[in-house]
């Protein structure tokens, strides 16, 4: 039964941390508190259902999140450039209202009704994981979960354009200064965020069925992991939202009637403790 | 003034502003390739905000700014390292959660030809070579004025602009530096010294432009026999 808790923890932590990393990236960068960001998560799910049903899952997983890359840029390029000297009230009224149309533009296109993919054959299986017959393909959610924070982390520690989007997200002016167009740092940034938001989504898809309301839940939490994390860290992100995931996963089957505000509960418990969250201020 | 065929930079007939704050009247100046050129004046005259015309941070409503034969009313900020002019910025802005390696590679973000990498910069100010993994925020501030030259250095610039690069240094160490931006100009890059330290002055430049209320209203050569005669230009 424990070992079940925490492995549904990590699962659900694994989906969090990909959602949320892209979250952290875009305030971190561009100062904006994404409302959309649990909408875009919800679109790139049904972009991945519909490419799933005319290839197959592996096509919606790789597509997916390139599909909503290109979203991204041009997200960054339509709606927070033009609104960069704005204050952040509006630009967050402006995601907000962004979050309404996306959830009304899926259910015009795709129904009402939940959907769902299929679990892939090849994990469709299980295996046997300490004594407990375990889900391949929940387990390979939790490979997913670490493999994409690894490339994050290399490519932010080691690529020539992660040491931009990290000088940038620390002082953009004099990182323009040195050369570096970081309106187009910004650009890829926003588009990288928004394809981890869809990667999260189909990865989420076979675990659960897709309604034009399932960002919801992924927002709250995200904003959640973001905000323990200390706004805009990866880092502090990271170790949040396994965290959160473990409450999640306890909460339901042992503190049932709370397992709603349990995260709430978390966020303030460590907001007192730590005011600017797990990692302060740092990347 | 023109753009002569050989000038570097040139402002023409510039106007720039904050919000509605008329900042910059009508100012001109043009720097030629490979001089050594101070641009002396008091506080809040106008000297930082000629930077900030050139990087597109104050709006320039009218008047034309040239950069090595380019000219537009607005530049965008990653523009002027882009056709070689790279700034020291004032209060050095040393990206704080970078290493000292990483500040410099951020320098070196145009990629352009030229003799400045790494490996030079360290022969240049060896200390850095011996922070080379500690973060911007742990050096002290003469440290980070090294490491602020070293990176407008590795975008091997035509231009080198510092904007009040002794603010806050000890006097040593202001003529350590001082000798290194000679030793720079020596090369071949050109430099543009915005100070009021009019001893810095002395050692580094050949000829200087002053500004009062946001215009240049004398120019002439630098004396370093007689430099007490630009005191009346920096002093209140």
């Amino acid at each position: 039964m424990l070992g079940i808790s925490i492995f549904n923890g990590l699962v659900y932590g694994s989906l969090l941390i990909i959602c949320a990393s892209g979250l952290a990236m875009i305030y971190g960068l561009r100062r904006v508190v994404n409302f959309a960001h649990g909408a875009l998560y919800m679109l790139g799910a049904y972009i991945g259902y519909s490419l799933s049903l005319h290839l197959n899952f592996w096509f919606a997983l790789l597509l997916a999140p390139l599909v909503m890359l290109l979203l991204g840029m041009l997200l960054d390029k339509l709606v927070f450039h033009p609104l960069q000297e704005r204050d952040p009230l509006s630009v967050l009224l402006v995601t907000f209202g962004l979050l309404l149309v996306l959830e009304d533009l899926v259910r015009a296109t795709w129904g009402r009704a939940s959907l769902s993919i299929e679990v892939p054959e090849l994990l469709a299986g299980s295996v046997d994981l300490f004594g407990n017959p375990t889900p391949l393909y929940r387990l390979a959610v939790i490979g997913l979960g670490v493999g994409s924070m690894v490339a994050l982390w290399a490519w932010l520690r080691f690529a020539r354009t992660g040491l931009y989007v990290r000088a940038a997200s620390t002082d953009p002016l004099t990182t323009a200064m040195m050369g570096v167009n970081t309106e187009r740092v910004n650009a890829l940034v926003v588009g990288i965020g928004t394809a981890l938001a869809g990667l999260a989504g189909v990865a989420a898809a076979p675990l659960l069925s897709l309604a034009p309301s399932m960002g919801a839940d992924v927002l709250v939490d995200s904003f959640v992991v973001v905000v323990i994390g200390g706004l805009g860290s990866l880092g502090g992100a990271l170790i949040s939202a396994f965290l959160l995931g473990q409450v999640q996963s306890f909460g339901t089957i042992y503190l049932p009637s709370l397992s709603a505000v349990l995260p709430f509960l978390m966020m303030i418990a460590i907001l007192i403790w730590r005011p600017s969250g797990l990692a302060g201020n740092r990347v | 003034m023109n753009a002569q065929v050989n000038s570097v930079l040139s402002f023409d007939q510039v106007n720039a502003y904050y919000g509605n704050a008329h900042i910059l009247h009508n100012f001109s100046l043009s720097i030629s390739e490979g001089e050594s050129l101070a641009l002396i004046g008091r506080n809040g005259v106008g000297k930082t905000t000629f930077v900030n015309a050139l990087l597109g941070q104050a709006r320039v409503r009218s008047g034309q700014i040239t950069v090595a034969g380019k000219t537009r009313s607005l530049w965008r900020p990653y523009q002027p390292a882009k056709e070689g002019v790279m700034v020291v910025p004032q209060g050095r802005r040393i990206i704080a959660n970078l290493t000292v390696e990483e500040n410099l590679l951020l320098g070196n973000a145009v990629h352009r030809k030229g003799p400045w990498n790494v490996e030079r910069i360290y022969q240049l100010f060896p200390i850095l070579r011996e922070r080379a993994h500690t973060p911007g925020a742990a050096l002290s501030g003469g440290q980070q004025q090294m490491l602020a030259i070293g990176r407008a250095l590795m975008g091997n610039p035509r231009l080198m602009i510092l904007d009040e690069p002794t603010e806050g240094l000890a006097p040593v160490i202001v003529d350590q530096l001082g000798d290194i931006i000679r030793q720079v100009n020596e090369q071949g890059t050109t430099i543009l010294l915005i100070e009021q330290n009019l001893h810095l002055v002395a050692r580094v430049s050949r000829r200087y432009l002053a500004v009062e209320k946001g215009s240049v209203i004398a120019e002439g050569e630098v004396d370093p026999g007689r430099i007490e005669q630009l005191q009346q230009f920096v002093v209140v």
